[in-house]
């Protein structure tokens, strides 16, 4: 039953995120070198870009899918499953490598229970590895929910997930309180 | 020979060759019975996409060999097709060709005896089985979304050819490479009942492949 | 209309674009309140520069105090971010470093209330003086020469005005005045070279898409910055992008272009939201749009983000994504300036080739043909980063040795390490050994060298890189960064980063460093593309500089930098080791540290991932744990017992 709802509620969503697209698409000129621009903005409000997303946009843009595909599928930008709510990132840049960058990631990688480019499961983290972020003087970096953390240390990946799950815990608390009252 | 261009003169291996100003320096060896190894080429094209890299030759004059297939003729050229050179590079971009496939595939290859790899192997005098260097396991499945073609990136030596051929049928080609890097592959991209109206099953893709990777389904349940 | 027809006209209207400036800027100063100037670039907001931000607000709140909060860019200084420069009447600007929320506190509360100028946390003064040093006294400041970087971290980037009053887009005004083949003849003169990496003369290339025959040009900012390491474009973008815009504005001028684009990585947002500022207040001004500064001559620039592929730094593909293709370079000729984006001329130049052109134009060819060698004229731009003292931003001119930039200018290598490599020009460049410290820094010499200028990225090592594991990350880098393509750079840099990684792992062969530098040689001869090309420079030059290295991993299966992970491991020195504390233990983050028999600590090896964590955890005093190279160096009595 709960794997039903869960589809369901996918599907809704979606749905939901289908329809946004065909709308947002109207306002761009349909010619051929808005492809990146549009798919961009599909990856900003939806925070990945969704099959059938690819084959509206290349309705739109009188392409055939296999290119609006091919194209999407050669940039890093761009993502096909949905992100979790707390994107993290690590840079793998020369600086941060020679700063054990990949210590970091593998840190994350342990404490999450996925690898770099998954989601976990309660899609609440996401994991991917980045190249330069540009901070090498910060050197080894992550960056979470769009904040740039510099200095990190295996004991300080611990210390980020634990507040990010304290957070969450106490937003809980609340929201169950508000019920209560 | 294209008869309003001017001829030029130009010698290819010792042997004196005219051809058409301008023209496709690959193609005027082809055409004149000098083998040059090619796998991405096609007559046809304007922009071939220099991207197998096996057409090199020595140009008198240049440092280092270069791919026959991007230079055009000039008055007085001297190519050589067969330097040291020369070899050197074909046999070392048709060995890392051959280390991402798998040999066992020839046996039931639908391209098997009329393999352009094979034909290069022949030429080159090298084995399909590289013993040098270690097999890259890219490891990915046949597709067989498409409702009339199935395509094998194991095989597929991303010549673009196929898309080519698509796109001078169809205003645009219905195929597309996707992914990137060692992922590089050719798909349709699209739900089978989309393909079924879109695609006619005209073949030509399957027929200028040049290494049987993409197939025609129906075959393909005939010899099982 | 020729833009010659109406010099008086265009005079007056930048006279009185300047005028406004610099009477905003002179009220601004009149009020007499301190103005506070603080680096926000992405770097500045990554040391923390917003939380110092909100806590010189607060204080100045509740201290009452009137002082102007001026976010500024970035100097480049940043070892030293956040950096903050404060101006007060009756001191010189004075600039503070780490400037920490609670140092802005003090500061408020000491020096703009309290008339102490807090020396402890002084960088420097900005202008010579006789209250403190100047900044200019340190050779990180003084041996600098700034020319693109002049006013960056200076100036804010989000007020057209503060680029104006220091005679910003007079460059702009002056070319408006000449015709566009003395324009090239100007940049000729100078001696340019493209920033990008390759050096090509910026002359040739504006010349053959002023020649081209079209009724329709383009030019393009290539700031599609991906080295990993280099980061001066988008501190350029963030700081001063208007700089950047005149110089595309002129170069427009010069091909006769009437479209510009911005050509920026998406992973850039800030650099993205000033440059859309720059443009928007530029047109604003009339100094961009259509009918610039009523001369007839019209610009319209526009922005694309790139989208997180390195090869689209290259122009052919770069090109390709434009027009919403993938960016995958395509065969040369034809070149993009007879035929580029669309088929039309496109001239494509990197941000700090375009920055360079205003001051050439402003202060003349002539002056900036001085500065530098005679084949590379101007100044260099370096990222400094690893191991040195003061890493960061450096415009050094042409010609400077390896020597005096990472000793003189960074500071050297700190904790008493020793010099061992200095890797230039990013995945494409080459590894340089301390035989090369005294080579002059220009284009020809590090490509004699076997490295490159690349975009600028330059990475210092010490004794504790492995020179082996610098060639395979760069590997890394390239194989993933490959379009896929051409059968040399999809396939063959795979091999090599195979192979790299294997004698990383102590699994080389002797046949394996043979094909290493066969395959190296290959892959370079037979690329389509720069990318490819370059690609094997850095196993290249290590392999001819640090042979050695590799010997000792494939022979001895031992990392001389004892840094491969599958090569070492991590023990604790029992007669060190102090009992009772246990400060290894909660560090590691697998459990491999356990308390033995006499209380003391041991490390089981089948556990430990090899992190070096419990090496900084472990107390200086104690300095307990140790490293070694092969594993089996570990001495025999260090076998642990488990506690009872």
């Amino acid at each position: 039953m709960e794997v039903c709802r869960a589809l369901e509620q996918g599907d809704k969503e979606e749905e939901r995120i289908l329809s946004d697209i065909s709308s947002s698409l109207k306002l761009f000129e349909r010619k051929r070198s808005n492809l990146i621009p549009l798919l961009q903005m599909i990856q900003k409000r939806h925070g990945y870009i969704p099959p059938m997303g690819m084959v509206l946009l290349a309705q739109h843009l009188d392409l055939s899918p296999s290119h609006v595909y091919g194209v999407a599928t050669f940039y890093n930008q761009f993502r096909f499953n949905p992100p979790g709510k707390h994107p993290i990132k690590v840079c793998l840049g020369t600086a941060c490598h020679v700063k054990g960058g990949e210590i970091i990631l593998e840190n994350f990688e342990r404490k999450l229970g996925i690898k770099a480019g998954e989601t976990t499961r309660d899609r609440e983290f996401s994991l991917d590895r980045v190249a330069c972020v540009g901070c090498c003087a910060l050197a080894p970096v992550a960056i979470v929910n769009d904040k740039v953390e510099g200095h990190m240390t295996p004991s300080k990946v611990e210390g980020i997930i634990l507040s990010l799950e304290i957070e969450k815990e106490k937003k809980k608390r609340e929201a169950d309180k508000d019920d209560t009252e | 020979m294209d008869k309003n261009a001017n001829i030029v003169n130009l010698i290819v291996d010792g042997k004196e060759i005219k051809a058409s100003e301008g023209a496709n320096l690959l193609r005027v060896c082809l055409d004149n019975e000098i083998y040059v190894p090619n796998l991405c080429y096609l007559k046809e094209m304007e922009h071939p996409p220099a991207s197998c890299r096996l057409c090199f030759v020595a140009i008198e004059g240049y440092p280092q060999p270069v791919t026959s297939c991007t230079e055009v003729v000039r008055e007085g050229m001297v190519v050589m097709t067969d330097t040291p050179e020369v070899r050197r590079l074909q046999k070392s971009a048709f060995e890392l060709l051959l280390s991402v496939r798998r040999i066992s595939f020839c046996k039931t290859c639908i391209a098997n005896k009329r393999c352009g790899l094979q034909k290069i192997a022949r030429f080159l005098g090298v084995k399909l089985r590289v013993a040098h260097l270690n097999r890259i396991d890219v490891d990915r499945e046949v597709d067989h979304t498409h409702p009339y073609l199935d395509y094998d990136p194991d095989k597929c030596v991303l010549c673009e050819r196929c898309i080519f051929v698509c796109g001078n049928i169809n205003k645009t080609p219905m195929l597309s490479l996707a992914h990137r890097g060692l992922n590089t592959s050719v798909t349709f991209f699209e739900s089978a009942a989309i393909l079924e109206n879109s695609c006619k099953g005209c073949g030509a893709c399957v027929e200028i492949c040049p290494v049987g990777a993409l197939t025609l389904k129906s075959h393909n349940k005939v010899t099982g | 209309m020729t833009p010659n027809d109406n010099r008086s006209s265009i005079e007056k209207e930048y006279a009185s674009l300047r005028e406004e400036a610099k009477l905003r800027l002179k009220r601004l100063r009149e009020t007499g309140q301190p103005n506070i100037y603080i680096g926000m670039a992405t770097c500045g907001r990554a040391a923390g520069a917003i939380e110092t931000k909100e806590a010189f607000e607060e204080s100045l709140f509740k201290r009452d105090i009137q002082a102007r909060i001026i976010p500024v860019g970035c100097m480049g200084h940043c070892y030293a971010e956040p950096l903050v420069l404060i101006e007060q009447s009756g001191f010189p600007t004075i600039c503070y470093h780490q400037v920490t929320p609670g140092k802005a506190r003090i500061l408020v509360q000491n020096f703009l209330e309290g008339g102490d100028p807090c020396l402890e946390y002084v960088l420097g003064a900005m202008q010579p003086n006789d209250m403190l040093p100047c900044v200019t006294d340190f050779p990180r400041f003084g041996m600098e020469k700034r020319v693109v970087m002049e006013h960056c971290g200076l100036i804010d980037p989000d007020d057209i005005c503060q680029y104006i009053a220091r005679g910003g887009y007079a460059a702009l005004v002056k070319a408006l005045k000449m015709q566009p083949e003395e324009i090239i003849a100007q940049i000729k003169t100078s001696g340019l070279r493209g920033r990008g990496g390759a050096g090509f003369p910026t002359w040739k290339k504006w010349t053959i898409a002023r020649e081209a025959n079209s009724d329709r040009k383009i030019v393009i900012c290539n700031a599609d910055e991906g080295d990993p390491g280099a980061y001066m474009d988008r501190t350029i973008l963030e700081s001063n992008p208007h700089q950047v815009l005149e110089g595309l504005a002129i170069c427009a001028l010069a091909v006769g272009a009437e479209q510009g684009i911005f050509y920026i990585r998406a992973e850039y947002p800030l650099a993205v939201e000033k440059i859309n500022n720059a443009i928007k207040a530029a047109r604003e001004k009339h100094l961009l749009g259509p009918n610039i500064l009523g001369s007839g001559f019209s610009l319209e620039i526009s922005l694309f983000q790139g989208s997180g592929a390195f090869v689209c730094g290259e122009e052919t593909a770069l090109i390709k994504s434009i027009q919403g293709e993938r960016g995958m370079p395509q065969v040369r000729p034809p070149f993009p300036a007879l035929k580029g984006v669309w088929e039309f001329p496109t001239v494509i130049n990197n941000v700090k080739t375009l920055a360079s052109i205003p001051p050439i134009i402003r202060k003349g060819a002539n002056w900036y043909a001085k500065i530098g060698t005679e084949k590379s004229s101007g100044t260099a731009i370096f990222s400094v980063v690893g191991d040195v003292v003061h890493p960061g931003l450096v415009e050094i001119p042409m010609g400077t040795t390896l020597r005096e930039l990472i000793y003189d200018v960074c500071g050297g290598i700190p904790g008493r390490k020793k010099f061992k490599a200095v890797q230039i020009g990013g995945p494409s460049g080459g590894c340089l050994s301390e035989q090369f410290l005294d080579w002059p820094i220009d284009f020809d010499s590090l490509s004699e060298a076997g490295a490159m200028m690349g975009s600028g990225g330059m990475v210092v090592m010490n004794d504790e890189s492995c020179m082996v594991e610098v060639a395979r990350y760069f590997l890394d880098f390239t194989q993933k960064e490959s379009c896929g393509k051409c059968t040399f750079c999809r396939i063959g840099t795979k091999h090599l980063l195979d192979i790299l990684e294997a004698i990383t792992k102590g699994e080389g062969t002797e046949r394996d460093l043979e094909l290493l530098q066969i395959l190296s040689e290959d892959v370079k001869a037979g690329s389509l593309c720069g990318l490819g090309k370059t690609a094997p420079n850095p196993v290249l030059t290590t392999l001819r500089f640090f042979r050695e290295e590799y010997e000792a991993h494939v022979f001895e299966k031992r990392c001389p930098a004892v840094m491969c992970r599958s090569l070492i491991a991590y023990y604790i020195d029992l007669d060190k080791c102090a009992r009772g504390c246990d400060a290894c233990m909660g560090s590691c983050p697998v459990d491999a540290i356990f308390t033995t028999k006499d209380r003391k600590k041991s490390i089981d090896q089948s556990k430990c991932v090899k992190c070096g964590e419990c090496v900084s955890a472990c107390p200086p005093e104690y300095d307990a744990v140790r490293k070694v190279s092969p594993p089996d160096r570990i001495p025999p009595e260090i076998v642990p017992q488990m506690e009872g």
